[in-house]
Protein backbone atom coordinates (compact mmCIF):
# COMPACT_ATOMS: atom_id res chain seq x y z
CA UNK A 1 0.00 0.00 0.00
CA UNK A 2 1.21 3.47 -0.76
CA UNK A 3 1.77 4.71 2.79
CA UNK A 4 3.57 1.59 3.98
CA UNK A 5 6.02 1.96 1.13
CA UNK A 6 6.57 5.57 2.14
CA UNK A 7 7.26 4.36 5.65
CA UNK A 8 9.81 1.88 4.40
CA UNK A 9 11.62 4.49 2.32
CA UNK A 10 11.63 6.85 5.27
CA UNK A 11 13.14 4.17 7.49
CA UNK A 12 15.78 3.35 4.93
CA UNK A 13 16.60 7.00 4.35
CA UNK A 14 16.63 8.24 7.91
CA UNK A 15 18.55 5.43 9.56
CA UNK A 16 21.87 6.65 8.34
CA UNK A 17 22.80 9.04 11.15
CA UNK A 18 21.89 9.80 14.76
CA UNK A 19 19.92 13.03 14.36
CA UNK A 20 17.81 11.48 11.66
CA UNK A 21 17.00 8.59 13.96
CA UNK A 22 15.12 10.88 16.35
CA UNK A 23 13.17 12.28 13.43
CA UNK A 24 12.45 8.74 12.37
CA UNK A 25 11.20 7.85 15.86
CA UNK A 26 8.71 10.68 15.73
CA UNK A 27 7.66 9.65 12.28
CA UNK A 28 7.14 6.08 13.46
CA UNK A 29 5.09 7.19 16.46
CA UNK A 30 2.78 9.06 14.13
CA UNK A 31 2.63 6.07 11.86
CA UNK A 32 1.54 3.75 14.66
CA UNK A 33 -2.06 3.70 13.52
CA UNK A 34 -0.91 2.82 10.08
CA UNK A 35 1.22 0.00 11.47
CA UNK A 36 -1.73 -1.30 13.40
CA UNK A 37 -3.93 -1.60 10.38
CA UNK A 38 -1.23 -2.93 8.16
CA UNK A 39 0.19 -5.34 10.70
CA UNK A 40 -0.70 -8.24 8.50
CA UNK A 41 1.55 -7.07 5.71
CA UNK A 42 4.44 -6.36 8.04
CA UNK A 43 6.15 -9.60 7.19
CA UNK A 44 6.73 -8.78 3.55
CA UNK A 45 8.03 -5.34 4.38
CA UNK A 46 10.45 -6.66 6.95
CA UNK A 47 12.19 -8.31 4.01
CA UNK A 48 12.94 -4.94 2.53
CA UNK A 49 14.63 -3.57 5.62
CA UNK A 50 18.20 -4.56 6.26
CA UNK A 51 18.19 -5.11 10.02
CA UNK A 52 21.83 -4.33 10.61
CA UNK A 53 21.18 -0.78 9.50
CA UNK A 54 17.74 -0.25 10.91
CA UNK A 55 17.80 -0.68 14.67
CA UNK A 56 14.28 0.58 14.93
CA UNK A 57 13.12 -2.66 13.34
CA UNK A 58 13.22 -4.04 16.88
CA UNK A 59 10.91 -1.33 18.11
CA UNK A 60 8.54 -1.98 15.24
CA UNK A 61 8.48 -5.68 16.08
CA UNK A 62 7.79 -4.98 19.73
CA UNK A 63 4.90 -2.71 18.82
CA UNK A 64 3.60 -5.45 16.55
CA UNK A 65 3.75 -7.94 19.37
CA UNK A 66 1.81 -5.62 21.66
CA UNK A 67 -0.82 -5.18 18.98
CA UNK A 68 -1.16 -8.88 18.49
CA UNK A 69 -1.62 -9.38 22.23
CA UNK A 70 -4.23 -6.63 22.35
CA UNK A 71 -6.14 -8.45 19.65
CA UNK A 72 -5.89 -11.61 21.80
CA UNK A 73 -4.50 -13.53 18.89
CA UNK A 74 -0.91 -14.26 19.90
CA UNK A 75 -0.64 -16.99 17.28
CA UNK A 76 -0.64 -14.29 14.61
CA UNK A 77 2.68 -12.98 15.81
CA UNK A 78 4.53 -16.28 16.03
CA UNK A 79 5.45 -16.69 12.36
CA UNK A 80 6.53 -13.08 11.64
CA UNK A 81 8.46 -12.82 14.91
CA UNK A 82 10.44 -15.93 14.08
CA UNK A 83 11.31 -14.50 10.65
CA UNK A 84 12.31 -11.22 12.27
CA UNK A 85 14.64 -13.00 14.67
CA UNK A 86 16.35 -14.92 11.88
CA UNK A 87 16.80 -11.69 9.95
CA UNK A 88 18.18 -9.66 12.84
CA UNK A 89 20.57 -12.13 14.34
CA UNK A 90 24.11 -12.04 13.06
CA UNK A 91 24.33 -15.81 13.64
CA UNK A 92 22.28 -18.52 15.31
CA UNK A 93 24.46 -18.02 18.40
CA UNK A 94 23.25 -14.46 18.80
CA UNK A 95 20.46 -13.65 21.25
CA UNK A 96 18.39 -10.68 20.17
CA UNK A 97 15.90 -8.59 22.14
CA UNK A 98 13.17 -10.27 20.14
CA UNK A 99 13.95 -13.76 21.45
CA UNK A 100 12.08 -13.41 24.76
CA UNK A 101 9.20 -11.61 23.00
CA UNK A 102 8.92 -14.50 20.58
CA UNK A 103 8.99 -17.11 23.34
CA UNK A 104 6.31 -15.22 25.22
CA UNK A 105 4.09 -15.30 22.14
CA UNK A 106 4.71 -19.02 21.73
CA UNK A 107 3.67 -19.63 25.32
CA UNK A 108 0.51 -17.57 24.99
CA UNK A 109 -0.41 -19.09 21.64
CA UNK A 110 0.45 -22.58 22.94
CA UNK A 111 2.77 -23.09 19.97
CA UNK A 112 5.44 -24.74 22.07
CA UNK A 113 6.97 -26.59 19.15
CA UNK A 114 7.69 -23.33 17.33
CA UNK A 115 9.52 -22.05 20.38
CA UNK A 116 11.72 -25.13 20.42
CA UNK A 117 13.30 -24.27 17.07
CA UNK A 118 14.81 -21.16 18.63
CA UNK A 119 15.65 -22.79 21.95
CA UNK A 120 17.72 -25.51 20.29
CA UNK A 121 20.37 -22.95 19.27
CA UNK A 122 23.27 -22.49 21.67
CA UNK A 123 23.73 -18.87 22.64
CA UNK A 124 27.15 -17.23 22.82
CA UNK A 125 26.38 -13.58 22.10
CA UNK A 126 23.97 -11.42 24.04
CA UNK A 127 22.93 -7.80 23.61
CA UNK A 128 21.33 -7.14 26.98
CA UNK A 129 21.48 -9.35 30.11
CA UNK A 130 17.78 -8.66 30.62
CA UNK A 131 17.03 -10.37 27.30
CA UNK A 132 18.85 -13.48 28.43
CA UNK A 133 17.08 -13.45 31.79
CA UNK A 134 13.62 -13.44 30.21
CA UNK A 135 14.72 -15.84 27.47
CA UNK A 136 15.76 -18.36 30.11
CA UNK A 137 12.53 -17.96 32.07
CA UNK A 138 10.20 -18.37 29.10
CA UNK A 139 12.43 -21.04 27.60
CA UNK A 140 12.32 -22.97 30.84
CA UNK A 141 8.53 -22.89 30.77
CA UNK A 142 8.42 -24.11 27.18
CA UNK A 143 10.74 -27.03 27.99
CA UNK A 144 8.55 -27.87 30.99
CA UNK A 145 5.54 -27.94 28.67
CA UNK A 146 7.38 -30.36 26.37
CA UNK A 147 8.52 -32.38 29.40
CA UNK A 148 12.18 -31.83 28.62
CA UNK A 149 13.06 -31.37 32.24
CA UNK A 150 16.84 -31.49 31.96
CA UNK A 151 16.91 -28.50 29.60
CA UNK A 152 14.28 -26.73 31.69
CA UNK A 153 16.50 -27.08 34.77
CA UNK A 154 19.46 -25.61 32.88
CA UNK A 155 17.54 -22.51 31.87
CA UNK A 156 15.77 -22.02 35.20
CA UNK A 157 19.13 -22.37 36.93
CA UNK A 158 20.37 -19.43 34.87
CA UNK A 159 17.43 -17.29 35.95
CA UNK A 160 17.89 -18.10 39.62
CA UNK A 161 21.66 -17.50 39.62
CA UNK A 162 21.59 -14.39 37.43
CA UNK A 163 23.24 -11.28 38.82
CA UNK A 164 20.67 -9.06 40.50
CA UNK A 165 20.95 -6.28 43.02
CA UNK A 166 17.57 -7.02 44.56
CA UNK A 167 15.18 -9.92 44.38
CA UNK A 168 12.54 -9.80 41.66
CA UNK A 169 9.31 -11.67 40.99
CA UNK A 170 10.61 -13.53 37.94
CA UNK A 171 13.48 -15.03 39.92
CA UNK A 172 11.07 -16.14 42.65
CA UNK A 173 8.68 -17.81 40.19
CA UNK A 174 11.60 -19.43 38.43
CA UNK A 175 12.90 -20.75 41.74
CA UNK A 176 9.53 -22.35 42.56
CA UNK A 177 9.46 -24.13 39.20
CA UNK A 178 13.14 -25.03 39.64
CA UNK A 179 12.32 -26.82 42.88
CA UNK A 180 9.44 -28.77 41.30
CA UNK A 181 11.31 -29.74 38.14
CA UNK A 182 14.30 -30.78 40.23
CA UNK A 183 12.08 -33.14 42.22
CA UNK A 184 10.52 -34.56 39.06
CA UNK A 185 13.79 -35.03 37.20
CA UNK A 186 16.29 -35.88 39.93
CA UNK A 187 14.04 -37.01 42.74
CA UNK A 188 15.84 -34.59 45.03
CA UNK A 189 16.47 -30.95 45.58
CA UNK A 190 19.47 -29.25 47.10
CA UNK A 191 18.70 -25.86 48.57
CA UNK A 192 22.29 -24.64 48.48
CA UNK A 193 22.72 -22.27 45.58
CA UNK A 194 26.06 -22.04 43.78
CA UNK A 195 28.63 -19.45 44.89
CA UNK A 196 28.06 -17.24 41.89
CA UNK A 197 24.42 -16.59 42.84
CA UNK A 198 23.69 -13.01 43.83
CA UNK A 199 23.48 -12.35 47.57
CA UNK A 200 19.98 -10.94 47.09
CA UNK A 201 18.87 -14.30 45.72
CA UNK A 202 20.73 -16.31 48.37
CA UNK A 203 19.05 -14.39 51.15
CA UNK A 204 15.51 -14.10 49.85
CA UNK A 205 14.50 -16.86 47.45
CA UNK A 206 13.75 -19.42 50.12
CA UNK A 207 11.61 -17.02 52.12
CA UNK A 208 9.32 -16.42 49.18
CA UNK A 209 8.87 -20.10 48.38
CA UNK A 210 8.05 -21.59 51.78
CA UNK A 211 5.27 -23.98 50.63
CA UNK A 212 7.67 -25.42 48.07
CA UNK A 213 10.46 -25.94 50.58
CA UNK A 214 7.93 -27.78 52.76
CA UNK A 215 6.98 -29.88 49.75
CA UNK A 216 10.62 -30.90 49.38
CA UNK A 217 10.74 -32.00 53.01
CA UNK A 218 7.56 -34.03 52.63
CA UNK A 219 8.90 -35.57 49.42
CA UNK A 220 12.07 -36.63 51.17
CA UNK A 221 10.14 -38.71 53.70
CA UNK A 222 9.32 -41.05 50.80
CA UNK A 223 5.76 -41.46 52.09
CA UNK A 224 3.25 -41.05 49.31
CA UNK A 225 0.24 -40.59 51.61
CA UNK A 226 1.89 -37.70 53.44
CA UNK A 227 2.85 -36.06 50.18
CA UNK A 228 -0.66 -36.34 48.77
CA UNK A 229 -2.16 -34.90 51.96
CA UNK A 230 0.27 -32.00 51.88
CA UNK A 231 -0.57 -31.24 48.25
CA UNK A 232 -4.30 -31.36 48.99
CA UNK A 233 -4.00 -28.98 51.96
CA UNK A 234 -1.95 -26.46 50.02
CA UNK A 235 -3.71 -26.92 46.71
CA UNK A 236 -4.85 -23.32 46.42
CA UNK A 237 -1.37 -21.88 46.88
CA UNK A 238 0.00 -24.07 44.11
CA UNK A 239 -2.98 -23.31 41.89
CA UNK A 240 -2.60 -19.56 42.26
CA UNK A 241 1.04 -19.91 41.19
CA UNK A 242 -0.12 -21.91 38.16
CA UNK A 243 2.04 -24.76 39.37
CA UNK A 244 -0.60 -27.34 40.24
CA UNK A 245 0.09 -29.41 37.11
CA UNK A 246 3.79 -29.57 37.98
CA UNK A 247 3.01 -30.47 41.58
CA UNK A 248 0.88 -33.38 40.41
CA UNK A 249 3.79 -34.55 38.28
CA UNK A 250 5.96 -34.39 41.40
CA UNK A 251 3.54 -36.74 43.15
CA UNK A 252 3.54 -39.28 40.32
CA UNK A 253 7.33 -39.04 40.13
CA UNK A 254 7.47 -40.30 43.69
CA UNK A 255 5.81 -43.58 42.70
CA UNK A 256 8.44 -43.90 40.00
CA UNK A 257 11.31 -43.18 42.40
CA UNK A 258 10.03 -45.74 44.85
CA UNK A 259 9.74 -48.39 42.16
CA UNK A 260 13.19 -47.54 40.82
CA UNK A 261 14.65 -47.91 44.30
CA UNK A 262 13.30 -51.47 44.38
CA UNK A 263 15.44 -52.38 41.37
CA UNK A 264 18.51 -51.73 43.46
CA UNK A 265 17.53 -54.30 46.04
CA UNK A 266 15.62 -57.01 44.21
CA UNK A 267 16.12 -59.13 41.12
CA UNK A 268 12.53 -60.29 41.05
CA UNK A 269 9.56 -59.10 43.01
CA UNK A 270 5.89 -59.95 42.95
CA UNK A 271 3.43 -57.36 41.66
CA UNK A 272 1.58 -57.56 44.97
CA UNK A 273 4.78 -56.77 46.90
CA UNK A 274 5.44 -53.82 44.64
CA UNK A 275 1.90 -52.57 45.22
CA UNK A 276 2.35 -52.88 49.00
CA UNK A 277 5.77 -51.25 49.16
CA UNK A 278 4.89 -48.35 46.91
CA UNK A 279 1.41 -47.97 48.40
CA UNK A 280 -0.62 -48.69 45.30
CA UNK A 281 -4.11 -50.12 45.56
CA UNK A 282 -3.70 -53.35 43.63
CA UNK A 283 -1.23 -55.52 41.81
CA UNK A 284 -2.93 -54.51 38.56
CA UNK A 285 -2.13 -50.86 39.32
CA UNK A 286 1.44 -51.84 40.05
CA UNK A 287 1.57 -53.70 36.74
CA UNK A 288 0.37 -50.60 34.86
CA UNK A 289 2.93 -48.39 36.62
CA UNK A 290 5.76 -50.76 35.76
CA UNK A 291 4.51 -51.06 32.17
CA UNK A 292 4.45 -47.29 31.75
CA UNK A 293 7.96 -46.99 33.16
CA UNK A 294 9.16 -49.64 30.73
CA UNK A 295 7.46 -47.77 27.89
CA UNK A 296 9.23 -44.54 28.91
CA UNK A 297 12.58 -46.25 29.28
CA UNK A 298 12.77 -45.41 32.99
CA UNK A 299 13.23 -49.01 34.02
CA UNK A 300 14.39 -52.28 32.48
CA UNK A 301 12.15 -55.13 33.46
CA UNK A 302 9.86 -57.88 32.23
CA UNK A 303 6.47 -58.70 33.69
CA UNK A 304 5.51 -62.32 34.11
CA UNK A 305 1.74 -62.38 34.41
CA UNK A 306 1.58 -66.14 34.89
CA UNK A 307 3.46 -65.91 38.17
CA UNK A 308 2.54 -62.31 38.92
CA UNK A 309 6.22 -61.40 39.11
CA UNK A 310 8.48 -58.69 37.75
CA UNK A 311 12.05 -59.41 36.87
CA UNK A 312 14.38 -56.41 36.95
CA UNK A 313 17.03 -56.34 34.26
CA UNK A 314 20.29 -54.59 33.58
CA UNK A 315 20.47 -51.80 31.05
CA UNK A 316 20.90 -53.74 27.79
CA UNK A 317 22.98 -50.96 26.25
CA UNK A 318 26.36 -52.42 25.36
CA UNK A 319 27.82 -49.23 23.93
CA UNK A 320 28.95 -51.24 20.94
CA UNK A 321 26.67 -49.96 18.23
CA UNK A 322 27.31 -47.54 15.38
CA UNK A 323 24.67 -45.26 16.84
CA UNK A 324 26.54 -45.00 20.11
CA UNK A 325 29.79 -44.16 18.34
CA UNK A 326 28.04 -41.42 16.38
CA UNK A 327 26.68 -40.10 19.64
CA UNK A 328 30.10 -40.08 21.33
CA UNK A 329 31.67 -38.56 18.24
CA UNK A 330 29.23 -35.66 18.04
CA UNK A 331 29.51 -35.05 21.80
CA UNK A 332 33.31 -34.84 21.52
CA UNK A 333 33.03 -32.45 18.58
CA UNK A 334 30.68 -30.22 20.56
CA UNK A 335 32.97 -30.19 23.57
CA UNK A 336 35.98 -29.37 21.41
CA UNK A 337 34.25 -26.39 19.83
CA UNK A 338 33.01 -25.29 23.27
CA UNK A 339 36.56 -25.56 24.57
CA UNK A 340 37.83 -23.36 21.75
CA UNK A 341 35.16 -20.76 22.50
CA UNK A 342 36.05 -20.77 26.18
CA UNK A 343 39.73 -20.27 25.39
CA UNK A 344 38.86 -17.34 23.14
CA UNK A 345 36.68 -15.79 25.85
CA UNK A 346 39.39 -16.35 28.42
CA UNK A 347 41.89 -14.49 26.24
CA UNK A 348 39.45 -11.63 25.75
CA UNK A 349 38.83 -11.27 29.46
CA UNK A 350 42.54 -11.42 30.23
CA UNK A 351 42.98 -8.31 28.13
CA UNK A 352 40.03 -6.46 29.67
CA UNK A 353 41.29 -3.43 31.62
CA UNK A 354 38.58 -3.83 34.30
CA UNK A 355 39.69 -7.36 34.99
CA UNK A 356 43.40 -6.48 34.94
CA UNK A 357 42.73 -3.67 37.39
CA UNK A 358 41.06 -6.02 39.88
CA UNK A 359 43.54 -8.87 39.37
CA UNK A 360 46.50 -6.50 39.70
CA UNK A 361 45.29 -5.25 43.07
CA UNK A 362 45.05 -8.74 44.46
CA UNK A 363 48.38 -9.98 43.18
CA UNK A 364 50.71 -11.15 45.88
CA UNK A 365 54.24 -9.94 46.27
CA UNK A 366 56.59 -12.47 44.76
CA UNK A 367 59.84 -13.65 46.25
CA UNK A 368 62.98 -13.59 44.20
CA UNK A 369 62.86 -17.38 44.08
CA UNK A 370 59.54 -17.35 42.26
CA UNK A 371 61.08 -15.96 39.13
CA UNK A 372 62.85 -18.41 36.92
CA UNK A 373 66.31 -17.59 35.86
CA UNK A 374 65.62 -16.09 32.48
CA UNK A 375 68.04 -13.42 31.32
CA UNK A 376 66.74 -9.86 31.77
CA UNK A 377 66.53 -9.01 28.13
CA UNK A 378 63.82 -11.68 27.55
CA UNK A 379 61.47 -10.22 30.15
CA UNK A 380 58.70 -8.28 28.50
CA UNK B 1 -6.37 -21.01 2.51
CA UNK B 2 -4.06 -23.15 0.46
CA UNK B 3 -4.17 -26.64 1.87
CA UNK B 4 -2.35 -28.27 -1.03
CA UNK B 5 0.74 -29.45 0.93
CA UNK B 6 -1.65 -31.15 3.33
CA UNK B 7 -3.82 -32.80 0.67
CA UNK B 8 -0.68 -33.94 -1.15
CA UNK B 9 0.68 -35.57 1.98
CA UNK B 10 -2.62 -37.29 2.64
CA UNK B 11 -2.85 -38.53 -0.93
CA UNK B 12 0.69 -39.91 -0.87
CA UNK B 13 0.09 -41.43 2.58
CA UNK B 14 3.05 -39.55 4.07
CA UNK B 15 1.22 -39.46 7.36
CA UNK B 16 4.33 -38.83 9.45
CA UNK B 17 4.65 -35.42 7.83
CA UNK B 18 1.11 -34.26 8.55
CA UNK B 19 1.84 -32.76 11.98
CA UNK B 20 4.70 -30.57 10.75
CA UNK B 21 2.80 -29.49 7.64
CA UNK B 22 -0.22 -28.50 9.73
CA UNK B 23 1.94 -26.58 12.23
CA UNK B 24 3.72 -24.59 9.53
CA UNK B 25 0.49 -23.92 7.67
CA UNK B 26 -1.25 -22.74 10.83
CA UNK B 27 1.47 -20.22 11.66
CA UNK B 28 1.50 -18.97 8.09
CA UNK B 29 -2.24 -18.54 7.93
CA UNK B 30 -2.39 -16.91 11.36
CA UNK B 31 0.31 -14.42 10.37
CA UNK B 32 -1.83 -13.30 7.49
CA UNK B 33 -4.50 -12.37 9.99
CA UNK B 34 -7.05 -14.75 8.54
CA UNK B 35 -9.60 -16.10 10.98
CA UNK B 36 -8.90 -19.74 10.23
CA UNK B 37 -10.40 -21.57 13.16
CA UNK B 38 -13.76 -22.37 11.58
CA UNK B 39 -12.26 -24.09 8.58
CA UNK B 40 -9.20 -25.56 10.17
CA UNK B 41 -8.84 -29.37 9.77
CA UNK B 42 -8.39 -30.00 13.50
CA UNK B 43 -9.23 -33.69 13.12
CA UNK B 44 -6.39 -34.26 10.65
CA UNK B 45 -4.06 -32.07 12.73
CA UNK B 46 -4.73 -34.05 15.91
CA UNK B 47 -4.42 -37.41 14.13
CA UNK B 48 -1.15 -36.21 12.63
CA UNK B 49 0.22 -35.66 16.14
CA UNK B 50 -0.93 -39.11 17.31
CA UNK B 51 0.76 -40.66 14.31
CA UNK B 52 4.16 -39.30 15.38
CA UNK B 53 3.35 -39.90 19.05
CA UNK B 54 3.46 -36.22 20.00
CA UNK B 55 0.62 -36.20 22.52
CA UNK B 56 2.00 -33.07 24.24
CA UNK B 57 1.44 -30.94 21.16
CA UNK B 58 -1.97 -32.54 20.63
CA UNK B 59 -2.97 -31.44 24.14
CA UNK B 60 -1.88 -27.88 23.51
CA UNK B 61 -3.73 -27.83 20.19
CA UNK B 62 -6.90 -29.04 21.90
CA UNK B 63 -6.55 -26.31 24.53
CA UNK B 64 -6.32 -23.68 21.83
CA UNK B 65 -9.46 -24.75 19.96
CA UNK B 66 -12.30 -22.26 20.56
CA UNK B 67 -15.21 -23.69 22.58
CA UNK B 68 -17.69 -22.83 19.81
CA UNK B 69 -15.89 -25.30 17.58
CA UNK B 70 -15.73 -27.90 20.34
CA UNK B 71 -19.51 -27.56 20.70
CA UNK B 72 -20.38 -27.68 17.03
CA UNK B 73 -17.95 -30.19 15.52
CA UNK B 74 -18.46 -33.63 16.99
CA UNK B 75 -15.66 -35.18 14.94
CA UNK B 76 -13.10 -32.88 16.56
CA UNK B 77 -14.28 -33.95 20.01
CA UNK B 78 -14.16 -37.59 18.93
CA UNK B 79 -10.62 -37.12 17.61
CA UNK B 80 -9.55 -35.63 20.93
CA UNK B 81 -11.06 -38.58 22.80
CA UNK B 82 -8.42 -40.74 21.18
CA UNK B 83 -5.76 -38.33 22.41
CA UNK B 84 -7.18 -38.33 25.91
CA UNK B 85 -6.86 -42.10 26.13
CA UNK B 86 -3.34 -41.93 24.69
CA UNK B 87 -2.42 -39.31 27.30
CA UNK B 88 -3.82 -41.28 30.27
CA UNK B 89 -2.32 -44.46 28.78
CA UNK B 90 -5.68 -46.16 28.74
CA UNK B 91 -4.36 -48.57 26.13
CA UNK B 92 -7.61 -50.36 25.46
CA UNK B 93 -9.66 -47.16 25.54
CA UNK B 94 -7.81 -45.86 22.49
CA UNK B 95 -9.38 -48.57 20.35
CA UNK B 96 -12.82 -47.83 21.75
CA UNK B 97 -12.38 -44.18 20.85
CA UNK B 98 -11.19 -45.06 17.35
CA UNK B 99 -14.13 -47.38 16.71
CA UNK B 100 -16.73 -45.32 18.58
CA UNK B 101 -17.19 -42.77 15.82
CA UNK B 102 -18.30 -42.75 12.25
CA UNK B 103 -15.36 -40.91 10.70
CA UNK B 104 -15.75 -38.61 7.73
CA UNK B 105 -14.33 -39.68 4.41
CA UNK B 106 -11.26 -37.43 4.62
CA UNK B 107 -10.37 -38.67 8.08
CA UNK B 108 -10.99 -42.38 7.48
CA UNK B 109 -7.70 -43.27 5.80
CA UNK B 110 -5.64 -41.49 8.45
CA UNK B 111 -7.62 -43.03 11.31
CA UNK B 112 -7.16 -46.50 9.82
CA UNK B 113 -3.44 -45.92 9.31
CA UNK B 114 -3.04 -44.69 12.87
CA UNK B 115 -4.98 -47.63 14.23
CA UNK B 116 -2.66 -50.05 12.44
CA UNK B 117 0.43 -48.19 13.61
CA UNK B 118 -0.84 -48.10 17.19
CA UNK B 119 -1.46 -51.85 17.16
CA UNK B 120 2.12 -52.40 15.99
CA UNK B 121 3.45 -50.07 18.70
CA UNK B 122 1.44 -51.91 21.34
CA UNK B 123 2.77 -55.22 20.09
CA UNK B 124 6.35 -53.91 20.36
CA UNK B 125 5.62 -52.75 23.89
CA UNK B 126 4.20 -56.13 24.90
CA UNK B 127 7.19 -57.88 23.41
CA UNK B 128 9.66 -55.77 25.35
CA UNK B 129 7.75 -55.64 28.63
CA UNK B 130 6.26 -59.09 29.15
CA UNK B 131 7.60 -62.61 29.39
CA UNK B 132 4.13 -64.09 29.82
CA UNK B 133 0.75 -62.45 29.44
CA UNK B 134 -2.86 -63.59 29.44
CA UNK B 135 -4.74 -63.75 26.14
CA UNK B 136 -7.36 -61.52 27.70
CA UNK B 137 -4.92 -58.69 28.32
CA UNK B 138 -3.22 -59.20 24.97
CA UNK B 139 -6.62 -58.80 23.32
CA UNK B 140 -7.17 -55.53 25.18
CA UNK B 141 -3.76 -54.16 24.23
CA UNK B 142 -4.10 -55.09 20.58
CA UNK B 143 -7.73 -54.10 20.21
CA UNK B 144 -8.82 -57.50 18.96
CA UNK B 145 -10.93 -60.29 20.37
CA UNK B 146 -9.04 -63.04 22.19
CA UNK B 147 -8.89 -65.50 19.32
CA UNK B 148 -7.69 -62.94 16.78
CA UNK B 149 -5.12 -61.64 19.23
CA UNK B 150 -3.83 -65.14 19.95
CA UNK B 151 -3.58 -65.83 16.23
CA UNK B 152 -1.79 -62.52 15.57
CA UNK B 153 0.90 -63.08 18.18
CA UNK B 154 1.38 -66.73 17.31
CA UNK B 155 2.23 -65.60 13.80
CA UNK B 156 5.08 -63.70 15.41
CA UNK B 157 6.39 -66.76 17.18
CA UNK B 158 4.63 -66.59 20.55
CA UNK B 159 3.35 -69.78 22.10
CA UNK B 160 -0.06 -70.32 23.65
CA UNK B 161 -0.87 -72.55 26.61
CA UNK B 162 -4.56 -73.25 25.96
CA UNK B 163 -5.22 -74.52 29.46
CA UNK B 164 -4.22 -71.35 31.25
CA UNK B 165 -4.87 -69.00 28.31
CA UNK B 166 -1.35 -67.70 28.80
CA UNK B 167 0.90 -66.55 26.01
CA UNK B 168 4.66 -66.83 26.19
CA UNK B 169 6.38 -63.96 24.50
CA UNK B 170 9.08 -64.57 21.96
CA UNK B 171 11.59 -61.79 22.18
CA UNK B 172 12.94 -60.65 18.89
CA UNK B 173 16.67 -60.06 19.24
CA UNK B 174 17.47 -56.44 18.53
CA UNK B 175 19.41 -56.24 15.31
CA UNK B 176 21.57 -53.22 15.74
CA UNK B 177 24.07 -51.96 13.27
CA UNK B 178 27.50 -53.06 14.38
CA UNK B 179 29.52 -52.63 11.26
CA UNK B 180 31.98 -50.00 12.19
CA UNK B 181 33.06 -47.27 9.90
CA UNK B 182 36.89 -47.38 10.09
CA UNK B 183 37.18 -43.59 9.87
CA UNK B 184 35.14 -43.24 13.08
CA UNK B 185 37.51 -45.55 14.88
CA UNK B 186 40.38 -43.45 13.56
CA UNK B 187 38.74 -40.29 14.98
CA UNK B 188 38.23 -41.85 18.37
CA UNK B 189 41.77 -43.19 18.50
CA UNK B 190 43.07 -39.72 17.72
CA UNK B 191 40.95 -38.14 20.48
CA UNK B 192 42.22 -40.57 23.06
CA UNK B 193 45.82 -40.08 21.91
CA UNK B 194 45.32 -36.30 22.07
CA UNK B 195 43.83 -36.42 25.55
CA UNK B 196 46.59 -38.57 26.94
CA UNK B 197 49.35 -36.29 25.75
Amino acid sequence: MQSIENLVTQIQGLSSNASDITALKDYLKAAEDLLRSESTRLLSFLDQLDPSKHSLVINVCKRYKDQVLLLEAPIRGVGPMLTAIRKIQSSTEHLTTLHPEFLQLCLLAKCYKAGLSVLEDDIYEINLPRDFFLYCYYGGMIFIGQKRFRKALELLHNVVTAPMSSINAIAVEAYKKYILVSLIHHGQFSSTLPKYTSSAAQRNLKNFSQPYMELVNTYNTGKIAELETYVQTNREKFESDNNLGLVKQVVSSMYKRNIQRLTQTYLTLSLQDIANTVQLNSSKEAEMHVLQMIQDGEIFATINQKDGMVRFLEDPEQYKTCEMIEHIDSSIQRIMSLSKKLTAMDELISCDPLYLGKAGRERQRFDFDDFDSVPQKFNI
Amino acid sequence: MDFSPLTDALASKSYEKIADICDDLMLKVAAEGIVFQDEWPYVIHLLGYYYVNDINSARFLWKSIPSTIKDSRAEVVAAWKIGQHLWTRDYAGVYDAIRGFDWSQEAQALVAAFSELYTKRMFQLLMSAYSTISTQDTALFLGMNEDDAAYYVQQQGWTLDPASRMLTVKKQPLVTEQKLDPSKMQCLTEYVFHLEH
